[in-house]
């Protein structure tokens, strides 16, 4: 790998973070076969639920903040817990106090105290081709498709070291080569509202570490929000295009690749696959965290269909605050509105064994990481279902 | 007797060797604190990683397994070094934070637990000096899509009884072409033999004796075999039914090697594996750098093709 003069002087003269934080990246360019490292304007760091890191990634995030800054604006992933709420969510104590730590830390490391699965939604928006560091599949898998930036599926500690040093290896979705359709996926089914996350499901089962091409498919940006986060789930998929409508589709040469065709009858299947459960204990939303313009419509739905199970609802403090009068809404109707943390990475097995939600990333890691059954479906059907 | 890798992580780490022939999770599969090998699918539950070279194909699982890695080597209770098949990102992170020198492209079925081994994580090198390396060829021959198989006999040093290709060891400095066709000459008499294939070296462990075995495809015109005293008989066999012959090792890996591949110039990337196993499975577990396997055998739908097979 090439390297310049000022990464050279951070790899050998750097703060301990610094030399630390190149030498990973330049070992990880050369697990990847990079020919240097490049510049990048964001990154995006995943590993910040105590849940998740447990003590080891508590003790390495607060040896990093010893002497560690980042250089470039950094956003991080959701915690285990609503900050101010979290006894309420049956956390204890000591999870709690540990939680603290873990987001003290990052602060100290100039990490903006986000705490989003939604970079994109919350001011961390890259323009078309900036190249970005980027843990948090879903968050890398949207940037990548709807935004047309340029990011790998980092891992925490590689994109803690590329907002540490401002650098990234220039390997795979940061090559043009690297960015082509694998597989087309020939769309004839009606996809709407959880139709994207089946279809992800589905998309990132067959495609794996490959690059779908969708063809007949419509969808808003929020649409396409839940089906990066549901491929990405599945499948170690980093990016997708649609044709007609996210930003490289021209780029993408669908010819002469495989092709799957995905009719309603497979959205179903998915769908009975994934849902596990009968009756749901708690009525879950978020993975990926609800935007504004979710929870104003949430709002509208839960005032129409009031749930007799509890609903929460997972956002960002950003999404929360900007639509307020839509969450204090959602609370007056009896539902909770948590920000700064997540479905899977906080501790909902604390108050359910069963969980209702549209999510398609949800039902792929809350069998895993909280031991739930899964009623997958539609927001509209799960409020009708749980009416009270 | 040495291997030549790829440098991942900087250092160097001498111990005795602990092996896992299965991919190692550190997360949940080592104790955090004090190193201990806990998961019970392991090879190695029970053992302690602290101190040791650690030997496994390559990591699987949780991204916190980078963390673990990094706790363990701040306690000291971290191995001195690992060797890797093929290193992924959860092992290279966790080894870099920790300090730890890593080595991949080391084809680690050939090594045991209770090896000394030495890893510069610099030079990408990996010394076990009690292990001597055997080059060898073996060459397969073909006749209208039957392959020979020759028993070798009981007066031969390694593997007596056993079916075989063609095989003999490389002398000095000649080239394993020039042996493999001296070899035809010698054990069977054919002299109509014409190079097809030659396939990654295949490695495989006798005791201390490392058998680097050069794979070649020759077709020949006819089946007429006269043996010498190496061997005591001879058959032309159709290559799925390998499989009914007791055989020296990794013999399906050799073949399947040549017979995947189409030139005599290397190994062909798009060219789908052969019954009981894919040329991939060699160039993944030999570690050539130049064949470029590592990156071929990450596509999907292809890594480990016809490994499991042919294993």
């Amino acid at each position: 790998m090439r390297i310049t003069a000022r990464q050279g002087s951070l790899r050998d003269r750097g703060t301990e973070a610094e030399r630390m934080s190149m030498r990973l990246l330049l070992s990880l360019g050369e697990v990847y076969g990079a020919d240097r490292l490049i510049p990048i304007t964001s990154a995006h760091i995943s590993g910040s639920s105590y849940k998740m890191i447990g003590d080891p990634g508590l003790e390495f995030i607060e040896d990093v903040a010893r002497d560690g800054t980042v250089v470039v604006p950094t956003t991080v992933n959701p915690l285990g817990m609503d900050p101010e709420r979290w006894r309420e969510q049956g956390v204890s104590e000591e999870f709690a106090a540990k939680q603290r730590r873990i987001a003290g830390a990052y602060r100290a490391i100039g990490v903006r105290a986000s705490f989003s699965c939604t970079p994109y939604l919350i001011g961390n928006r890259p323009s078309f081709g900036d190249h970005v560091a980027w843990a948090e599949s879903s968050a890398a898998c949207f940037a990548n498709s709807v935004i047309g930036a340029r990011t790998n599926r980092e891992g925490g500690p590689s994109a803690l070291a590329a907002a540490i040093t401002g650098f990234t290896p220039n390997y795979g979705l940061h090559l043009d080569d690297g960015r082509r359709a694998t597989t087309v996926i020939d769309v004839r089914a009606r996809v709407r509202g959880v139709g994207f996350s089946l279809l992800g499901l589905l998309a990132g089962k067959e495609v794996g570490g490959g690059i779908p091409y969708f063809r007949n498919l419509r969808g808003t940006e929020a649409d396409l929000k839940w089906l990066s986060a549901s491929l990405a789930s599945t499948g170690d998929c980093g990016m997708f295009h649609v044709e007609r409508v996210t930003p490289e589709w021209r780029r993408a040469r669908p010819q002469r690749l495989p092709r799957i065709v995905v009719d309603d009858r497979a959205l179903k299947d998915v769908q009975r696959e994934f849902t596990t459960g009968e009756e749901a204990d708690i009525l879950a939303l978020g993975s990926p965290q609800l935007s504004a313009d979710e929870l104003r419509e949430i709002a509208g739905l839960i005032e129409r269909h009031r749930p007799r199970i509890p609903i929460w609802v997972f956002t960002s403090r950003f999404a929360r605050d900007e639509a307020a009068p839509a969450a204090a809404r959602i609370e007056a109707l009896g539902g909770r509105v948590l920000v700064d943390t997540c479905l899977e990475v906080t501790l909902i097995e604390n108050v359910s064994k069963t969980v209702a939600t549209p999510s398609g990333k949800g039902a792929v890691y809350l069998p895993m990481l909280c031991g739930q059954k899964i009623v997958l479906d539609d927001i509209h059907q799960l409020l009708r279902r749980y009416a009270s | 007797m040495r291997f030549s890798g790829r440098g991942i992580a900087p250092g160097r780490g001498e111990g005795v060797g602990l092996v896992d022939s299965r991919p190692v999770s550190f997360v949940g599969g080592v104790d955090r604190e004090s190193g201990l090998v806990v998961d019970p699918a392991s090879d190695l539950k029970g053992e302690t990683v602290a101190g040791r070279v650690l030997v496994f194909p390559h990591g699987k699982g949780s991204t916190v397994g980078s963390y673990v890695l990094y706790g363990l080597a701040k306690r000291g209770h971290g191995p001195v070094a690992v060797v890797n098949e093929r290193a992924e990102a959860i092992v290279a992170t966790g080894a870099i934070l920790g300090g730890i020198p890593l080595v991949d492209g080391v084809p680690v079925s050939v090594l045991r637990t209770g090896d000394r081994v030495t890893v510069d994580g610099d030079a990408g090198v990996v010394d076990v000096p009690t292990l001597i390396e055997r080059r060898v060829v073996t060459a397969i021959l073909r006749n209208r899509g039957r392959i020979l198989m020759v028993r070798r006999s009981q007066r031969v040093t390694t593997f007596p009884g056993a079916w075989s290709g063609v095989s003999g060891y490389i002398e000095g400095s000649e080239s394993p072409l020039t042996r493999a066709r001296q070899e035809i000459k010698e054990e069977t008499g054919i002299r109509s033999a014409r190079l097809v294939a030659r396939g990654p070296i295949v490695m495989t462990r006798h005791h201390d004796d490392v058998f680097a075995v050069h794979p070649f495809l020759f077709d020949c015109l006819d089946r007429k075999v006269v043996l010498d005293w190496e061997n005591e008989d001879a058959r032309w066999i159709l290559p799925e039914h390998l499989s009914e012959y007791p055989v020296v090792p990794r013999l399906a890996d050799v073949v399947a090697s040549v017979l995947g591949t189409p030139t005599p110039s290397g190994p062909a990337p798009r060219r789908p594996p052969v019954q009981g196993g894919g040329a991939d499975a060699h160039r993944g577990s030999t570690g050539s750098r130049k064949t470029g396997g590592r990156r071929r055998s990450s596509q999907p739908g292809r890594a480990g093709t016809g490994r499991g097979e042919a294993r």
